[in-house]
């Protein structure tokens, strides 16, 4: 799904660098003067006539060759002044716009190397620009991750792969959190098993609620006990936050009916606190 | 490592004397109120239990979302669900009804893309995981875990503590 998507839009981000090397050297005469003039120079040494007319005759023959010569050309990429020289020998600036896009084209299709390679670094320009510090330790994994796959070339499967990272991070802490959760393998059985530990919290503290109720009702019948019981609730929580609730998670949480495990508990913590 | 850790259980345990001491509060509350009201609402056993069993249990998840605090997202989104049942109660149930019918729906849509249902479970169980990331949404799992472990010692040995 993902890799032709940004390959393209890597493409696109890739061919400006290669369309300001092709098109606007070429077509605005202002930039090389000199070279111009050297080349007049040049044309003017050598036989002017034969040089135009071997181009022309190369047109008017067969494009291909031409586009295969211009390709050479601007592989070699040092003869852009070369390139120049046939515009101005070319009369048709349509015609030489043409060959132009499928030079650039066929230099896109052919120089697929320089073109990811391009690609990568338009990709860290841009992370680059969002975080330039950080982008330096992804760069070097999806280097070496591309090597492998061939496809995942861009900051979307970099970011991607971050967030797969994360997921990951934070499934292990759940795994640490959630008792008897260590031995399971498998996302989606960790991830069930965390939904049952889950339930059976929420099941505990309607348990629990149930009982306090019944604690609560029968403190409501002997009315002598309430003013006894506020002191001693304002002393619990910090004698109880230190002694009892020493940080044991009820494990007893899957096994058992509900009420069983209710008796068991009473009775633990009976043992316990005496 | 370890001064992180001392720091995590120092903060867990204030997290656990606040949320005690106000679960407390609310008990003694919720105990008063029924004192009052006891004698009138005594006519049908069963209901009245029931109502009780529920105030406390909301009273329970209330004290946790406030001891946590609106840091994290599912203490909010839990605080602002209590808020709004206490406001709203009955009045307005049929727009509630509908917008969950619409949340459920607009779940499924997104699920059906991805994932098979088990981080939608954990979602619909996590208060306030609707509109969450992946990410965010297994964060807050573990935070809300650490959480309701903390809670259910708490109750549990308050319960202990007021049958002794």
């Amino acid at each position: 799904m993902d890799p032709p998507l940004i390959n393209e839009t890597s493409f696109s981000a890739a061919n400006p660098s290669s369309y300001t090397l092709a098109e606007i050297w070429p077509f605005p005469p202002p930039p090389p003067p000199p070279t111009r003039s050297g080349l007049r120079m040049d044309n003017l040494a050598d036989p002017d006539g034969s040089l135009e007319e071997s181009t022309l005759t190369d047109q008017s023959s067969g494009n291909g060759i031409r586009i295969r010569k211009t390709r050479d050309f601007s592989s070699e990429k040092d003869d852009s002044t070369k390139i120049v020289s046939t515009t101005t020998s070319a009369n048709d600036l349509n015609d030489s716009n043409g060959k132009r896009r499928k030079i650039t084209g066929s230099r896109s299709v052919n120089d697929d190397s320089r073109a990811e390679t391009e690609a990568s670094s338009a990709a860290n320009n841009k992370s680059a620009e969002q975080s330039s510090k950080a982008s330096e330790p992804p760069k070097q994994d999806y280097i070496h991750v591309r090597a492998r796959r061939g496809q995942a070339t861009d900051s979307h499967s970099l970011a991607e792969r971050a967030r797969r990272e994360k997921i990951s991070e934070r499934m292990n802490m759940l795994q640490d959190l959630v008792p008897g959760c260590n031995k399971v393998i498998g996302k989606a059985l960790v991830l069930d098993e965390i939904i049952n530990y889950i339930q059976s919290l929420q099941c505990q503290v309607e348990l629990l609620s149930m009982k306090l109720e019944a604690v609560n009702s029968r403190m409501n019948t002997s009315t002598t006990i309430e003013g006894l019981h506020p002191k001693d609730l304002g002393a619990q929580p910090f004698v109880a936050t230190g002694m009892i609730f020493s940080p044991q998670p009820t494990r007893e949480y899957v096994q058992g009916s509900q009420s069983e495990w209710l008796h068991m508990q009473v009775g633990g913590s009976f043992e316990r606190a005496l | 490592m370890a001064s992180k850790h001392t720091i995590a259980t120092r903060h867990a345990q204030g997290i656990r004397a606040r949320f005690a001491s106000r679960f407390l509060r609310s008990l003694l509350r919720l105990r008063r109120s029924s004192n009052r009201f006891g004698g009138s609402q005594s006519n049908d056993e069963g209901i009245g239990k029931r109502i009780r069993t529920d105030r406390i249990k909301i009273a329970a998840y209330a004290a946790m979302a406030r001891a946590v605090g609106p840091r994290r997202t599912w203490s909010r989104a839990l605080l602002f669900k209590l808020r709004n049942r206490a406001r709203i109660h009955g009045v307005s149930r049929k727009r509630c009804l509908v917008s969950e019918k619409k949340r459920i729906t607009r779940n499924k849509v997104v699920a059906t893309s991805s994932e098979p249902s088990r981080a939608d479970t954990l979602r619909k169980l996590v208060p306030g995981g609707d509109s969450m990331d992946t990410c965010v949404l297994l964060e807050e799992t573990a935070h809300y875990i650490k959480c309701l472990a903390t809670q259910v010692t708490v109750m549990q040995s308050i319960a202990d503590r007021l049958l002794l």
